[in-house]
């Protein structure tokens, strides 16, 4: 949609005078196909209208938080924490070993150039929970499955951001070090990895950010943390408990993203 | 091999890179018990995984496919639905949320934290709550993708307008311009590359995401996904993963041959 709205501006822009205009063109086709959805994902907005007091009603379930197994929700809080952090260590070794064979200017061949960069766009395009309900399958329940699924996921973009980056250094400082007789790893480790400190900082951060989200949700599928909690709570109309719950949620992770957020300022 | 010397005063490793590793390292070993990491499990982990992996390599059920057709339809059109009605709500949030455009620093403060707490809680949480709320089905998927993504959304908005120029606001302000029109003729198209760039990248997350909405009954191929893994059919299983890294790299590659279009890759949606 976006890709034909450019086109309709590339010729208006080729145009005298007051230009055609089509917007309302393409608004009318988005609405249309919006409409379309709607029926046919049998979406009824009315009911949905309809439902608001009884939202208000529903809602007002979880006004009152039931914090009495706040030790077990703490530990498990604590988990999802650990969780998250392995899996981001293990993202980032695995990230750190390939972006370099998947940045273009540095990469010893151009097919392990395409392969690395192959790789890590597959395993960026399995989602997490995915992942995470295969290897519960594979090596039973408990958050190493969850590790796992998220160093896999989550390598496959920090992978990605690094690669990105590393391509964005000017050629002269690779080449410097190409002068003086560095190889490749000296190259990568003294030329590459310097030079985007602090994207590398900054992306790291990003994506433990992500993890400690994620990972609050992976006990859906049982590979541990709060989720699984979460889930039984509601699954047993525990509303109180579920608001408890995710009052922590909420709280780590804003704790989490100011903390992070401090960092990113602190380092630019 | 030759031993590397680093390039400080004494050929050993930066100081504070020495103290972020041994800190790393130690909050692992701390945790690894937590986590139930040990070295049994790591010795003694690869059979099952090697064995699950030969499950793995079966033929497809082909008869499958219908079925997962319509399910995948249903993923991308919960994904495109739940991304316009989010873009509708987080346009003039965003401008509420920018610190140049907003009314009042109070507004802009109440709207930054309400849409921090959007933010907080991932879409499965939402969905999980949606779905006990107004039952199954995708319309609480759609509910609790918006509900996300406006609080991205608006944020990366209200980000990419306080980047805006002063020189296009002051000159439509100094015609006599107002608050409406400033926003309309001055920031909105000077943000615009940004939004294109944003709502691309929201896109590409919102598939990922509405993948796996279905494993709490709201919609979308996630649903087959739980039960076709509960039931032991693998043979669906690896369908349903090689049709969602198709699409998704899909939606990837034609967004990255977009948003360069676009912006010539000077946009960084991550901050």
């Amino acid at each position: 949609m976006v890709k034909s709205m450019l086109s309709a501006n590339h010729a208006m822009a080729g145009l005298e005078g007051r230009p055609r205009n089509l917007f309302p063109v393409w608004l009318s086709l988005i609405l249309i196909v919006l409409w379309r959805i709607t029926v046919d994902l049998d979406i009824d907005f009315s009911t949905l209208a309809y439902g608001v007091s009884d939202m208000g009603e529903y809602f007002s379930r979880y006004r009152t938080p039931d914090f009495s197994r706040i030790s077990t929700y703490l530990e498990l809080i604590l988990q999802t924490l650990a969780t998250a952090f392995w899996g981001t260590v293990f993202a980032l070794i695995v990230s750190v070993v390939l972006a370099p064979l998947a940045a273009r200017n540095l990469s010893p061949h151009p097919l392990i150039y395409r392969l690395s960069r192959e790789m890590l766009n597959f395993m960026r395009a399995m989602p997490d929970l995915l992942l995470a309900l295969l290897f519960v399958a594979a090596i039973g329940l408990g958050p190493l499955a969850g590790i796992i699924a998220l160093s896999i996921h989550t390598a496959g973009f920090l992978g990605k951001f690094f690669a990105e980056s590393l391509e964005r250094v000017d050629g002269g400082v690779y080449e410097a070090l190409e002068a003086v007789g560095a190889g490749f790893l000296q190259t990568v480790m003294f030329a590459g990895w310097p030079s985007i400190n602090r994207e590398f900082v900054g992306y790291t951060l990003y994506i433990m950010d992500r993890n400690v989200r994620a990972a609050s949700v992976l006990g859906l599928v049982g590979a541990g943390g709060i989720g699984l909690e979460l889930n039984e709570a509601l699954a047993l109309f525990r509303y109180d408990r579920a608001s408890a719950i995710m009052i922590l949620i909420i709280t780590v992770i804003i704790v989490i993203d100011h903390l992070s957020s401090y960092l990113r300022k602190k380092l630019n | 091999m030759q031993k590397w010397h680093w390039p400080t005063p004494n050929g050993l490793p930066p100081f504070h890179i020495s103290i972020v590793v041994i800190c790393s390292i130690l909050l692992l070993a701390l945790s690894a018990s937590m986590v139930e990491i040990s070295y049994n499990r790591i010795v003694n982990g690869w059979r099952p995984m090697v064995d699950f992996l030969g499950h793995l390599l079966v033929t497809p059920d082909w008869s499958y496919l219908g079925q997962l057709g319509a399910k995948m339809l249903e993923t991308v059109e919960m994904t495109v639905l739940a991304t316009a009605i989010a873009t509708i709500v987080s346009v003039p949030v965003g401008i509420l949320a920018a610190e140049n455009a907003s009314p009042h620093p109070f507004v802009y403060r109440i709207m930054r934290e309400v849409l921090s707490f959007a933010r907080a809680l991932p879409e499965l949480v939402w969905a999980l709550v949606f779905v006990s709320a107004v039952g199954l089905g995708p319309l609480p998927g759609v509910m609790a993708l918006a509900f996300v993504t406006v609080g991205f959304m608006a944020k990366f908005i209200a980000e990419s307008i306080e980047v805006v120029g002063k020189g296009a606001v002051e000159g439509i302000q100094s015609t006599g311009g107002g608050r409406l029109q400033t926003i309309m003729f001055a920031i909105m198209p000077q943000a615009l590359p940004d939004f294109a760039g944003t709502l691309l990248y929201i896109l590409d997350h919102n598939l990922r995401a509405a993948a796996i909405l279905g494993l709490v009954g709201a919609g979308g191929i996630g649903y087959d996904m739980v039960i076709s893994m509960r039931m032991f059919e693998y043979d669906r299983i690896i369908m349903i993963a090689i049709s969602i890294y198709l699409i998704v790299t899909l939606l990837d590659r034609l967004s990255d041959k977009l948003r360069k279009r676009i912006i010539h890759g000077k946009v960084n949606v991550i901050r």
